[in-house]
């Protein structure tokens, strides 16, 4: 981790007022700092679905805040990230103007298609400030984005931490050779330089905010900032009973390999350390992870789970230790294949809250369906009418764990905060076409509290053309547990629906020009013995077609009826009625 | 000789606590009120009230010229769920994109997050078989026979309304017109409403929503309009009342009628114009606009006297007021943030052992400590009377007596003492902390329009906007602020100077090339006429309506637009060069220099906005009466850690004259609010009595 503060930067002579608004305002700057990425930005990936993240560190490189919506992968990774570009580009070896650039996935965000923009910011000569965002580029060349690849080298153009521009302009020679080696050199060129325009959109108002109280360097107020939240999380911490808490969890891996997670988390005092001893050794195929990833999901359960409301920084990664052993699946070595480790890190935090949940007062969520469902379309835009490509990524969301005190929230994903992108958008930037977005029946996982309901999404294409498709997806073989008694998630599927066949995962995929694809996403785990779940909300599922009548019976222990017409399309409350004395007796004998 | 009767013009504004009333002459303002709203009967509130303000001042009701009027009945029947029982027809295979939304988990650590809940649950979404392709093409033609026996179901099961939404209707809406014939031959009890008329722009979860909004709350509109219309006329009132929407124009009953989607937050847009039209008036048209009342703040900017206006916007959040917790509807509505900061904000000390502020209000009931009615956590109101800000003997003009000593109690157990501070620093705390979370969100708001709000004079508003102002303006080293005259009813004055006006608006992709005049020439024509037409209901004949036409562009391949004035063809200009240039020009006041070069710009969203005359209106007292000397006594307040407490004369906002000038530090009451004028400040007041602050640069700071 980074140093803890220099002694001339102790803090904690600040007026606490002053800090507090500092902090508030930091917030403000990030959000324009991330409405003027999105606004500006160029791929479906960055400007629909948000996948991105923007912070604010000081002049050593220290995260001090981050943006409120992005995704956690990326903002803590870019929080470790920050430490190799300080320790590539010294203070002397930057100057006003400089913009730097790397997608280094052991250096930051662990998979070759994140992009991390850094910007130094200066005033009279002096760096005080930089801003950095981190985003998924629609390419980066190699093999379409799957766990194919067997090296690291195979996957894409690799851009180690170096300069991207300077006060003299953009490198032409670097910016020429992007353009060459990507399928989507405009989008990908374009978000790359909506992150430059943003990065400057943040430090302008960051030097508003010091002329206005007449600051003149930000790292001593940044020291305050981190040690105050530091000791917010290490207060939560000393709440928990202390003890050593373990779970494993068992996820689909690629092919024929599944994958075992495991975590053992020690609780003393006020710290926390998480390890992952025991978990899978590193994959052939690229679903591994780096060091940093797994860290930035570790903190980011860790913040969740006991302290929501504290601000984010790099003072809130201090109190929590993250180990896996090298090798592992968690800890990879070069030149590991990393592309899809999303679909093994975005497991981490169900993890963690299974381990934790006895030791969290309030309880934490089930299971949800945890790994973005992320698929990867391209080929021929009209072999009669225009023979040029399309290359779209697209994200959807399956159902999210039931809460102890909620439902669990459907179609929306966790641990990501992705979000999907409207058909009508992908539909006019591509000849694809959905032909079916809606929830699916019996997906959630029964529970006094459910799972969120998944989707089914079907797609074909229009036009003639080859096409592929890579499905970047898990939860296939192993649906998400229940907790507390909820049962889990329905698992989800990848099939030719001309076939009913299963596809192969994580892996190109050729079609035809009539062939439809389905997908369905897994649902929630749920939270709670089902039987316990109040019978109206049970009816309620039925009437709206979230379960089925079957399901209401076999996993919920009510009788629901259907009176209506046979073949109404339009089925309403006064069509069912529970059947009392039935679901008495079922009930009963539980 | 016969007299001359003034004709009056009537502002009323039904806000979620008061009805606000005002009635003008040709000379200004003669009589203003303020009512409690009747949730049960709004239309028979309305008239009640207004039949108590006529008698009380001895005005004829067949005097009554013109009549606005702004509700926020649309708003309130979409949180609490009172309108038709509505179903959806849609695209098979996709009856669910108004539950999934964007699949958006808008906090990222919150694991207890709410998701908005459609206005139509699921039993009542129908998807038909039909498919239209994003380029207008038919994939599937529309299966007529299940339209057919869908409707005769959705009627059979007591459904009143059908919003029928299919993808990508906004590019061919032959389906969705074709489905409306369909139910009125099979069901013409129903009534329904297509997506590709109330709001034909892409992203379908927007356009599907919006659709069921407006015809959600159809019914309700109507019969209240409709019961308001026939109540005035038994009054005497002449002529049908004129609704205000939330784009800042007024319109016909009939207009409005069609789409009431489009009177939501009508008062804070009458506020908005409010601030336009007094600010006209002194010579001010760029503002800030600001209003603080107890729970929460608004803020609009406005530039060159026209608030600026947005699309899109979320009503009915369900969770912490936050942004994706709500339902998003498209309409044309005055840009404004609300935040969590008013007089009930609840102050306390955060996970860091910081000062925090809001957004968790105590309201007016119980409201805040000192209030004596039961308010446990300390609030803004409760540090601003420990400070001297507010007066405990003449809170709303002395008829409601304020504990000091329960809110100084207060202030030293929750947060001075924890913190190891004075109570004086810890009031002071508050008092900062939320006129800093005000200008933060005023920054924030400017800088994603590309406006710098640093040079903007502030106007203020609403019950602690006086108060709170000037603090706010300091924060953002505003030059001045301006506290209007009447300015608890601004939003009827607003009504009252707002111009008949209609936005219509039309989706067409294009490159920008030489062909595009041409093609802008015929959407606008059309836009224009469209627009002249609704206006036409109004009372606007085609000679007197006003066009501005706008445009939304971007760089080919990015998501979100730019809007900019379409330029005036010139002979010595390509058109298209000229829309291309002030393209660049504004994405490079918004987003700095680093535009993606080689890129082509593109076009999407076509928008006119027909406004008929503005009408003149004075907005001051008719008739004032100051006094020899309106100083009413001194007291002790406090300015911050560099002045600290001092003593400073009160002064009663009634009986100051025009062209009085007053240094700061001083406070002017009203019963409404407290002005607080800073010791950097200066106050004047104007030939049209309202009261401007200048303020000299806040230097330093924070060292």
């Amino acid at each position: 981790m980074i140093a803890t503060p220099a002694p001339g930067l102790a803090a904690a002579n600040i007026d606490p007022v002053i800090v507090g608004l500092v902090t508030n305002r930091l917030h403000s700057i990030l959000d324009e700092q991330q409405t003027a990425l999105i606004n500006t930005a160029f791929s479906p990936v960055v400007r629909e679905s948000y996948d991105l993240a923007c912070a604010v560190f000081d002049s050593r490189g220290r995260m001090i805040g981050q943006s409120a919506s992005g995704t956690p992968g990326h903002i803590n990774a870019m929080a470790t990230g920050m430490e190799h570009i300080v320790a590539r580009f010294p203070h002397g070896q930057l100057a006003d103007g400089d913009v730097l650039i790397t997608n280094d996935p052991w250096m930051t965000a662990g998979q070759i298609n994140d992009i991390t923009v850094a910007t130094p910011f200066f005033r009279e000569g002096r760096l005080v400030a930089w801003f950095a965002s981190c985003c998924h580029s629609p390419d980066i060349g190699g093999k379409i984005l799957s766990a194919e690849a067997r090296e690291v080298y195979e996957e894409g153009l690799r851009l180690p931490i170096m300069k991207l521009r300077t006060a003299a302009g953009p490198d032409t020679t670097l910016e020429e050779v992007i353009r060459a080696n990507v399928r989507t050199p405009d989008e990908t060129m374009g978000d790359i330089y909506a992150q430059v325009a943003s990065n400057r959109v943040g430090a302008r108002s960051l030097f508003a905010l010091m002329d206005e109280h007449g600051l003149d360097e930000i790292d001593s107020i940044a020291s305050a900032i981190m040690d105050r939240s530091e000791a917010a999380l290490r207060s939560r911490i000393t709440e928990l009973v202390d003890g050593r808490y373990s779970a494993s969890m068992e996820v689909d891996g690629f092919g024929e390999d599944s994958l075992l997670l495991a975590v053992t988390v020690t609780v003393e005092n006020d710290e926390i350390v998480v390890d992952y001893a025991g978990s899978s050794p590193q994959s052939k195929h690229g679903i591994n992870v780096v060091i940093n990833y797994t860290r930035a999901y570790t903190s980011f359960a860790i913040k969740a789970a006991l302290s929501p409301d504290v601000p984010h920084n790099e003072g809130a990664f201090r109190p929590v230790r993250t180990r896996a052993p090298e090798g592992s699946i968690l800890n990879c070595q070069e030149p590991a294949p990393v592309a899809s480790r999303h679909l093994v890190g975005h497991f981490l935090p169900s993890l963690i809250f299974q381990a934790l949940r006895p030791a969290v007062p309030g309880g934490l969520p089930a299971a949800s369906a945890d790994a973005l469902w992320m698929t990867v379309w391209r080929g021929v835009v009209d072999e009669d009418r225009e023979r040029s490509y399309f290359t779209l990524t697209s994200f959807g969301a399956g159902g999210s764990g039931g809460r102890p005190r909620k439902d669990g929230l459907t179609t929306t994903g966790f641990p990501t905060g992705v979000r999907a992108a409207p058909t009508e958008v992908l539909e006019a930037h591509t000849p694809i076409v959905q032909t079916a977005r809606e929830l699916l029946p019996d997906s959630a996982g029964p529970g006094t509290h459910r799972g969120g309901v998944s989707q089914v999404l079907r797609v074909r294409r229009r036009g003639k053309g080859t096409w592929s498709v890579n499905a970047n997806v898990d939860r296939v073989k192993f649906p998400a547990p229940g907790a507390a008694g909820g049962a889990p998630g329905r698992r989800g599927s990848f099939e030719r629906a001309s076939t009913g066949e299963p596809l192969p995962r994580k892996s190109q995929v050729f079609l035809g020009d009539d062939d439809e694809v389905i997908l369905r996403f897994p649902g929630g785990g749920g939270y709670g013995n089902p039987w316990e779940r109040p019978v109206d909300r049970v009816l309620d599922d039925v009437i709206d077609g979230y379960i089925t009548l079957e399901s209401a019976r076999d996993d919920y222990g009510v009788a629901v009826e259907y009176s209506g017409p046979a073949d109404a399309l339009v089925r309403t409350e006064r069509m069912y009625r529970v059947d009392e004395d039935e679901t008495d007796r079922l009930r009963g004998t539980r | 000789m016969t007299s001359v009767v003034k004709t009056m013009r009537v502002g009323i504004d039904i806000g979620g606590t008061f009805t606000d009333l005002s009635v003008l002459d040709d000379d200004g303002i003669v009589a203003v009120g303020k009512a409690l709203t009747t949730h049960g009967s709004p239309a028979q509130g309305v008239l009640e009230a207004l039949m108590e303000l006529l008698q009380s001042h001895d005005i004829d009701a067949a005097h009554i010229g013109t009549l606005v009027h702004g509700t926020t009945l649309v708003t309130n029947a979409l949180i609490e769920r009172r309108g038709a029982r509505t179903a959806l027809m849609t695209t098979e295979g996709f009856r669910d994109v108004v539950e999934m939304g964007r699949e958006h988990r808008y906090d990222l650590y919150d694991l207890d997050i709410e998701m908005p809940v459609p206005l139509v649950p699921r039993r009542l979404r129908i998807g038909v078989p039909e498919r239209i392709l994003a380029t207008g093409e038919v994939a599937e033609p529309l299966d007529e026979e299940r339209v057919a026996t869908v409707a005769a179901e959705l009627a059979a099961e007591g459904v009143e309304a059908v919003a029928v939404c299919f993808l990508h209707s906004h590019v061919n809406p032959e389906h969705e017109q074709r489905a409306r014939d369909v139910m009125r031959q099979v069901a013409p009890g129903l009534r329904v409403a297509l997506s590709s008329d109330v709001n034909p722009e892409v992203r379908e979860y927007e356009r599907f929503s919006t659709t069921i909004a407006n015809v959600y709350v159809q019914r309700i509109v109507e019969e209240y309009l409709a019961e308001l219309r026939s109540g005035l006329h038994a009054l005497g009132v002449r002529d049908a009342p004129m609704i205000m929407l939330s784009n800042g124009g007024v319109t016909a009953i009939e207009v409005a009628q069609r789409f009431p989607i489009r009177m939501l937050e009508s008062g804070p847009a009458g506020g908005a114009l409010g601030a336009v039209a007094v600010g006209r008036s002194i010579g001010e048209p760029d503002l800030l606009a600001f209003d603080m009342g107890g729970t929460t703040a608004k803020l609009c900017m406005i530039e060159g006297a026209e608030p600026l206006l947005t699309h899109t916007f979320e009503v009915s959040r369900v969770y912490k007021l936050r942004a994706g917790s709500g339902l998003p509807v498209r309409a044309p509505v005055i840009d404004m943030i609300e935040i969590g900061a008013g007089g009930g904000s609840n102050a306390r000390i955060n996970s860091l052992g910081l000062i925090a502020v809001g957004p968790e209000s105590s309201g007016s009931e119980p409201g805040p400590v000192c209030y004596g009615k039961g308010g446990v956590p300390v609030t803004v109101t409760d540090a601003d009377l420990v400070l001297g800000l507010l007066d405990a003997g003449s809170f709303l003009g002395g008829r409601m007596e304020l504990d000091l000593d329960a809110a100084h109690d207060a202030i030293r157990t929750q947060i001075a003492e924890p913190l190891g501070i004075s109570v004086t620093d810890a009031a002071w705390g508050i008092h900062a902390t939320v006129n800093a979370n005000m200008a933060d969100a005023a920054r924030v708001h400017a800088i994603e329009r590309g406006c710098d709000v640093d040079r903007l004079p502030l106007f203020v508003s609403g019950g602690n906007g006086p108060l709170h102002g000037p603090g706010v303006a300091q924060a953002l080293g505003s030059p001045s602020l301006t506290v209007p005259p009447a300015a608890g009813v601004l939003s009827t004055l607003g009504f009252l100077s707002a111009p008949p006006a209609i936005d219509v608006v039309r989706s067409h992709f294009s490159s920008v090339d030489e062909g595009l005049a041409s093609v802008a020439a015929g959407i606008y024509e059309s836009l224009e006429e469209e627009a002249a037409t609704l206006l036409s209901a109004s009372g606007v004949s085609h000679a007197n309506i006003t066009y501005v036409r706008t445009v939304e562009m971007r760089f080919e391949g990015q998501g979100t637009e730019v809007e900019v004035m379409a330029p005036t063809p010139h002979a010595d200009i390509r058109w298209d060069q000229a829309l291309n240039d002030r393209f660049h020009e504004a994405y490079r006041q918004r987003f700095g220099p680093v535009a993606p070069e080689r890129v082509p710009v593109e076009v999407l969203t076509w928008r006119v906005k027909a406004s008929g005359p503005e009408p003149s209106q004075a907005l001051h007292f008719a008739s004032h009466h100051a006094e020899r000397t309106a100083v009413k006594g001194t007291r002790r307040a406090y300015f911050g850690p560099e002045h600290g407490f001092q003593d400073v004369d009160v002064y009663d906002r009634h009986h100051l004259h025009s062209g009085q000038e007053i240094p700061g530090p001083a406070i002017v009451e009203e019963p409404e609010s407290t002005l607080v004028v800073p010791p950097e400040g200066h106050a004047t007041v104007l030939p049209n009595q309202a009261i401007r602050v200048a303020l000299t640069s806040h230097e330093g700071g924070w060292k």
